[in-house]
């Protein structure tokens, strides 16, 4: 057990930051203030993608064949910690590089990876991913929307919700029902202008972009949108999730959100206070309890250590720090809610569900009793 | 970076873990005590080397850390925190143990004072080195699962060993360190005792373990005693001032959280002294104050990070509990 950067990882880190120093432009930090799901962000990361593609650092870690680097996971875990000390310049962009650019390697055709692959690659083209509906969030396996085969190809009928970047999105990793079994799942790569696709965005606490319903009425998709084989969408599922175990490096976001906000009250003349000194720095405490936790996750991985709940355990940690940091927010700096910092409100904002999506906060409890434990399934 | 052992670490924990398993009860006697001192885990672990380790040639401050979080696991109390993680840092020669650290008033109860051949006092600007007279030592009985004591008399400082102010820091960076260490292996200890007693008891058909409202609280205790031990074996390994702050303030923020919950699943028979619960839990309790306590911890956490407060700030001297 040891904790030092490499000399390689060092370097590394300083090629990541010396490239994103110089490329992002002047104005990036308003464009940011947008927000990580708007339309500007997701328009900035078509632009500024392609350049992080053309230095070798949108898909680093992706094998050579495929146009990476063979990079190693510590090496996309620096990345990742640099791009989310600029706020994450590639928007969108991180979830076809992370998880479906993966997936495609291993359950792809040849074909939907040559058109696919080439596209997250290029860095121009934004994902999105069409799992949850009303009536199936935690509990996938409820979902209705129907993809139904038609000869030639597949009919879908439904609507999918909380679909994040829908609206700017080119493709769309599509989980629908292909039989009436509840396992009889399939996943699907289909065009967001096929005709009958439609997303309507609605407004809520998240930051724009998130929220979306898209509705599906009667979508021609041809059989070769289909990923895998027809009904094991829940094995692509198993193997993608595997690659979302690497949590998003928060703790980076969060610490420079804490800063900023120590920034104002200095400059008002508001940080001698020792209960709020004392609260703030628990708050560095919690992130960096996330921050090591999450670099304990990228060891795992790296020695191919499966099955441990050190994923759920990390995941709670940051979002606890979180909570934490949104509580110290309006203790000591409510007006960020109203037009007084916009970076502070873009993290409120930002965090607002993040006990919610992508695994709940009591799922991932259930995970850690049961498997880390090992307490029955609970009543 | 590398969170496996390597085979020095994992031969360290082996050999401290093979001589632990022979102290996993408290001796009959004491079995309904509060606390209870082992001498003979004592002897054993200082005979095979294991309390010198902060002072051995090629172990490092993660073989240390290794040691005395493994030890806290233990329902017999031992003094290792400072023998392994403080004293090599304060002092090229050794330092007469077992050793009991004191900042805040010194004519207070005392963990471990009335074992200790030496007293470390944190004056504020200096650092002490103090021999005990056993003669002046009154025990005080407490529910602290530790030997607490107080001097009779005020002892004269006039003959202790002077470090000076330099001390003083890393006195307190490495008490930070031996405390999140002690923390986390009692922690750890307590939540699995803890998790075995809900898969025994039954009740309404099922056994405790089975309600979601206990995996969940639970599981929270296994995540921040998951966190705290991470935070402290980094502290150890980098030696770095702010590690040891973050470490303690997770430890010491954390503390209520873990003792209710863990105390709440055992019942009314978790506060007895039936049950080794308390033994473990009156441990980090005992320890929620030391070193200033989170208040202190989080308010250096804020110095280092963003500097001290500037003018018109409160006293610090009050919050901290310089002697
Ligand atoms: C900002 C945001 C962005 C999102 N982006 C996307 C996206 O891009 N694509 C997508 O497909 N989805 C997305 N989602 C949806 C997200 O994945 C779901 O919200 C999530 O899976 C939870 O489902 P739900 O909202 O239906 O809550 P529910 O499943 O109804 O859960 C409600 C509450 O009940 C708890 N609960 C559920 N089951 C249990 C149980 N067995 N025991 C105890 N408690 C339980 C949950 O923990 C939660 O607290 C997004 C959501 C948000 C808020």
């Amino acid at each position: 057990m040891e904790f030092a950067w490499s000399q390689s990882h060092l370097d590394y880190r300083k090629r990541v930051s010396g490239f994103l120093e110089k490329e992002l432009p002047a104005d990036w930090f308003e464009t940011l203030q947008k927000g990580i799901a708007t339309k500007e962000q997701a328009e900035f990361s078509r632009d500024f993608c392609p350049k992080l593609a053309d230095a070798g650092l949108l898909t680093p870690q992706w094998p050579k064949e495929y146009g990476g680097e063979d990079g190693e996971a510590w090496e996309q875990f620096i990345l990742a910690e640099e791009v989310w000390r600029w706020g994450e310049p590639r928007g969108p962009q991180y979830m076809g590089v992370n998880w479906i650019g993966p997936t495609l390697m291993r359950f792809g055709t040849e074909e939907q990876k040559d058109i696919h692959l080439k596209g997250i690659a290029s860095g121009k083209l934004v994902w999105s991913q069409g799992f949850s509906e009303p009536q199936a969030g935690t509990d996938l396996g409820a979902m209705q929307t129907k993809a139904e085969w038609n000869g030639q190809g597949y009919t879908v009928n439904g609507m999918k919700l909380w679909t994040s970047y829908s609206e700017w999105a080119d493709w769309i990793f599509l989980l629908a029902r292909t039989g009436p079994e509840r396992k009889q799942i399939s996943v699907f790569l289909v065009d967001m202008k096929t005709p009958g696709i439609q997303v309507v965005p609605f407004p809520g606490l998240p930051e724009y972009g998130h929220l979306n319903e898209v509705y599906f009425d009667n979508v021609h998709i041809p059989a070769s949108a289909l990923l895998g084989e027809e009904h094991k969408g829940w094995d692509i599922m198993a193997f993608t999730l595997n690659f979302e175990r690497v949590g998003l490096p928060r703790y980076i976001w969060g610490l420079r959100t804490l800063d900023i906000a120590v920034e104002q009250l200095k400059a008002e003349g508001r940080f001698d206070d020792p209960i709020c000194r004392a609260a703030a720095g628990r708050i560095v405490a919690r992130f960096e309890a996330a921050t090591v936790l999450t670099y304990a996750v990228v060891d795992e991985r790296i020695n191919d250590i499966q099955g441990t709940v050190t994923p759920n355990v990390q995941r709670i940690t940051a979002a606890q720090a979180c909570l934490d940091l949104m509580s110290f927010m309006m203790d000591y700096v409510p007006d960020c809610l109203t037009g007084g910092n916009n970076f502070l409100e873009l993290f409120y904002r930002g965090q607002v569900a993040s006990t919610i999506a992508a695994g709940a906060y009591e799922i991932q409890l259930d995970a850690i009793a049961q498997r880390g434990l090992g307490m029955p399934r609970g009543r | 970076m590398q969170f496996q052992l390597d085979e020095n670490q994992a031969a360290v924990l082996a050999g401290v873990q093979a001589i632990l398993q022979h102290h996993q009860d408290v001796p009959g006697a004491h079995r309904r005590g509060w606390s209870y001192y082992s001498m003979e885990l004592d002897e054993a672990l200082s005979r095979n080397g294991y309390l010198d380790i902060g002072r051995t040639e090629g172990m490092g401050g993660v073989e240390s850390a290794l040691v005395v979080l493994e030890a806290a696991k233990a329902p017999v109390s031992v003094e290792i925190g400072a023998s392994v993680l403080v004293a090599p840092h304060l002092s090229a020669t050794e330092i007469p143990r077992p050793i009991c650290l004191i900042s805040g008033d010194l004519m207070k109860a005392q963990r471990y004072l009335p074992v200790a051949r030496t007293a470390i006092i944190d004056t504020g600007d200096d650092v002490l080195v103090l021999p005990v007279d056993p003669a002046n030592v009154e025990a005080v009985e407490s529910i602290f699962a530790y030997p607490f004591g107080r001097f009779k008399t005020r002892p004269d400082l006039a003959g202790a060993q002077r470090l000076g102010k330099a001390a003083v820091a890393p006195l307190r960076q490495w008490a930070r360190v031996a405390l999140a260490c002690e923390v986390a292996g009692a922690m750890r200890a307590a939540i699995d005792f803890t998790v075995d007693y809900t898969k025994q008891r039954k009740m309404f058909g099922s056994t405790l373990a089975a309600y979601q409202a206990v995996h969940h609280r639970l599981a929270e205790c296994h995540l921040i005693a998951e966190g705290v031990r991470a935070l402290a074996l980094k502290a150890a390994w980098s030696g770095d001032e702010s590690e040891a702050a973050w470490a303690a303030t997770y430890a010491q923020m954390n503390i209520q959280k873990v003792l209710f919950d863990t105390h709440q699943f055992n019942g009314g028979m978790g506060v007895t002294n039936e049950h080794k619960l308390h033994f473990w839990t009156y441990r980090f309790r005992a320890l929620q104050a030391e070193v200033g306590g989170q208040s202190g911890a989080a308010l250096d956490t804020a110095d280092l990070r963003w500097g001290p407060p500037g003018a018109g700030a409160i006293d610090r001297a009050a919050v901290r509990g310089a002697a």
